[in-house]
């Protein structure tokens, strides 16, 4: 048995991605499942996906400890995250990134493939979805299915969830990125850490998870631990500020999910510790004041 | 001819629906049974499903118009989760009380407070004396073929009750696996157009349904009912038969033993820790370990004679609950040891997966050890524990 685990962000695609390598699995004759860990439910929130692949059917409903592959969406994540934990012996993780193999530090030493699956989405589907390019280059750097396999798993699953145009897009994007995928080395000099996470024992769980401020040794909790937690990480674009377009409607104000935008003075102030890129205000943005990028 | 397709669990269960040529669904959205009520929209959308949808305002009033529609001679298929079947808890009864086979999936998921929109089977345990049949899934074929068995089950002139179908939030509703999705030929043979058995709500030839009962009727009405959810135990045999042999897939209709003819211990189990732990019983009978597995698959009716049965040959048992009634233990366990009572053996009880932790591998082979020690011993180191649970003794 197999097992694949993608490290994402919430609407970048990795749960469909995982059900696009295990619908190409089947598609070779074998026996797939896959599933999706959601956090908060939120764009831009880190998300697991996991694949198992085996020629026999799988029985074990649990979540992967121990993934045989690690497909990085997200180069911003190994920042925050261990996305190594569990890897198995002889393992190869796929990182989504403008670098080569051997420029990328994951902790330890390990086959290692990049592919600047971002460009490839931006230049196929036109929006940075990098869900199906990724798959492109895991076949490549693993050989866990054919490339062929891995487009027709797309454009079955994407295809149902987007239309058949959508799904053939994608499936080319995957060839693209399969013929750019750089497969090497890497050797981890620094130590790679999961944030870490709270967790109290029974007698020191506040009764009914009531969400008071605590200093915790993972750092704060409850209301204003966002004062610590930062989310703009999250982002692929940022906004671009316009100031002598602008004409202070505050439409960008109004709209904004996160209350990113402020007025100040004369000129709108986007606060980038929270900003998730979303384009919301650029959209909205009357005046076309606002650019989104990268 | 029979496609294999790699689909989750809510595809599963909308599917199964249309196969059944459901014709009324009213439900509300609420996650994760989400992606049920969106891919019968489609299904509708794209003509292949000829089915009347009700946009309601609530779960309420989703089980109200599915009870109004039934009543009226036509099959209905609903789905909710957690808060959503809690909402839905005051109609529920009056189906049942109706006679009227209602289907619903369940999308088992943890009840507020705490919010938790993962599984836990504690939304549907009040349900337990609602008068519905109901039936715990741990496999995504498993969902789409419970629900056209659930038609033939509810819709059986000596049933004529509701039937839930349960599956567990996210670790089938959102996990792909290969389903074999049944024609609309072969579903058709097998579930036929629905034939109302009693009265329906008809202009042409009037009658009246759940109408003002004074005390004179009432208990003659309650043990009809009861009579027909004990009568379903050997419809639930019949139609898991008829169903293998049309397809080839045997369930196991009450229960599903696995390897229990010799075994010591068993662990009995709901929902998908079965799935978990059928992989862990063949690593540990690879060990030499005579341990086996019941995967509890109806909850109502209650398959009190199966399990006693397995009980008088076994050491040791061993329940797994993914629910807890507060202050007594796990709901399964406390229904176990009515069906064991007199027998002298060790029973335990695992209560594990609350609100979608993990019950993993090592989490069930320690159940196993657990039992097998017991088995030695012959008494059981503690009655309840609580699986992996920080600060509390093991």
């Amino acid at each position: 048995m197999y097992e694949v685990r993608f490290h994402g962000r919430g609407g970048q695609g990795a749960v469909m991605a995982a059900q696009a390598l295990a619908s190409a699995a089947h598609a070779e004759g074998g026996y797939a499942t896959a599933f999706p860990f959601f956090g908060a439910e939120r764009r831009g929130a880190p998300v697991l996906a996991f694949t198992r692949i085996d020629e026999k059917r799988i029985y074990r409903k649990t979540q992967v400890y121990e993934p045989d592959f690690v497909v990085v969406l997200d180069e911003g994540l190994l920042e925050s995250v261990n996305v190594v934990e569990g890897l198995k012996k002889g393992g190869v993780v796929l990182v989504n990134s403008t670098r080569k193999p051997e420029e990328i530090d994951v902790g330890i030493d390990t086959k290692l493939a990049t592919v600047d699956a971002t460009s490839v989405a931006l230049e196929v589907l036109k929006q940075p979805a990098t869900n199906s390019s990724i798959l492109g280059a895991l076949a490549k750097a693993t050989g866990l299915v054919k490339i062929e396999s891995i487009e027709m798993g797309i454009m079955q699953v994407f295809g149902d969830r987007l239309g058949p145009k959508i799904g053939e897009k994608n499936a080319r994007a995957a060839r693209v990125a399969f013929e750019r995928t750089v497969v090497g080395e890497s050797h981890g000099k620094r130590v790679l850490k999961t944030a870490e996470k709270w967790l109290p024992d029974v007698n020191n769980l506040p009764m009914g998870v009531a969400g008071v401020a605590m200093k915790t040794t993972a750092g704060a909790v409850g209301p204003g631990s966002f004062l610590e937690n930062k989310t703009g990480s999250w982002k692929v674009f940022k906004p671009e500020y316009d100031e002598e377009k602008c004409t202070m409607c505050n439409f960008c104000w109004f709209y904004c999910p996160e209350g990113c935008i402020y007025r100040k003075d004369d000129r709108m102030e986007f606060d980038m510790d929270y900003c998730k890129g979303c384009g919301i205000c650029a959209n909205e943005c009357p005046a076309e004041a606002i650019n989104m990028v990268r | 001819m029979v496609v294999s397709k790699i689909c989750t669990g809510n595809y599963a269960a909308a599917y199964g629906s249309m196969r059944s040529r459901a014709r009324t669904v009213a439900a509300y959205p609420i996650t994760p049974q989400t992606f049920i009520v969106e891919h019968i929209s489609e299904f509708i959308n794209n003509g292949e499903m000829d089915c009347e949808y009700i946009e309601v305002e609530s779960e309420h009033s989703a089980m109200s118009a599915c009870v109004s529609a039934s009543a009226s001679g036509v099959r209905t298929f609903t789905a909710t989760s957690s808060q959503g079947l809690a909402l839905m808890h005051e109609i529920l009864p009056i189906a049942s009380g109706m006679r009227l086979p209602v289907v619903m999936a369940v999308v088992n998921r943890a009840i507020a407070a705490p919010i938790n929109i993962w599984v836990e089977h504690n939304d549907i345990m009040p349900e337990r004396d609602s008068g519905w049949i109901q039936v715990f899934c741990d496999n995504n074929q498993e969902v789409q073929d419970m629900v056209l068995q659930a038609y033939r089950i509810a819709e059986d002139k000596r049933v004529s009750l509701p039937m839930a179908v349960c599956l567990d939030a996210f670790i089938l509703s959102h996990t792909v696996e290969p389903v074999h999705l049944i024609d609309q030929d072969a579903a058709d043979k097998f579930v036929p157009q629905y034939k109302p058995t009693g009265p329906i709500l008809d202009p042409d030839d009037v009658a009246a349904v759940g109408v003002f009962t004074p005390p004179d009727y009432m208990m003659e009405c309650r043990w009809q009912t009861d009579k027909a959810m004990r009568d379903a135990v050997a419809v639930i045999k019949e139609v898991n038969d008829t169903f293998a042999k049309q397809f080839g897939r045997d369930h196991g209709g009450m229960i599903d033993p696995y390897l229990v003819d010799d075994a010591e211990v068993v662990l009995i189990t709901m929902g998908t820790a079965s799935s978990t732990a059928h992989e862990v019983v063949d690593d540990l009978r690879a060990e030499g370990k005579k341990v086996g597995l019941v995967k509890l698959r109806f909850w109502r009716p209650y398959p009190t004679d199966d399990l006693r049965k397995i009980a008088e040959k076994v050491k040791a048992v061993g329940v797994f609950d993914r629910a807890v009634s507060y202050g007594v233990g796990g709901p399964s366990f406390v229904e176990f040891k009515s069906a064991a009572f007199g027998l002298n053996l060790p029973v335990m009880n695992f209560i594990g997966g609350l609100g979608g932790r993990d019950v993993s591998l090592q989490d069930v082979r320690f159940m196993y050890e657990q039992l097998l020690e017991a088995a030695k011993t012959g008494k059981a180191k503690r009655d309840i524990t609580w699986i992996g649970t920080r600060g509390v003794e093991q």
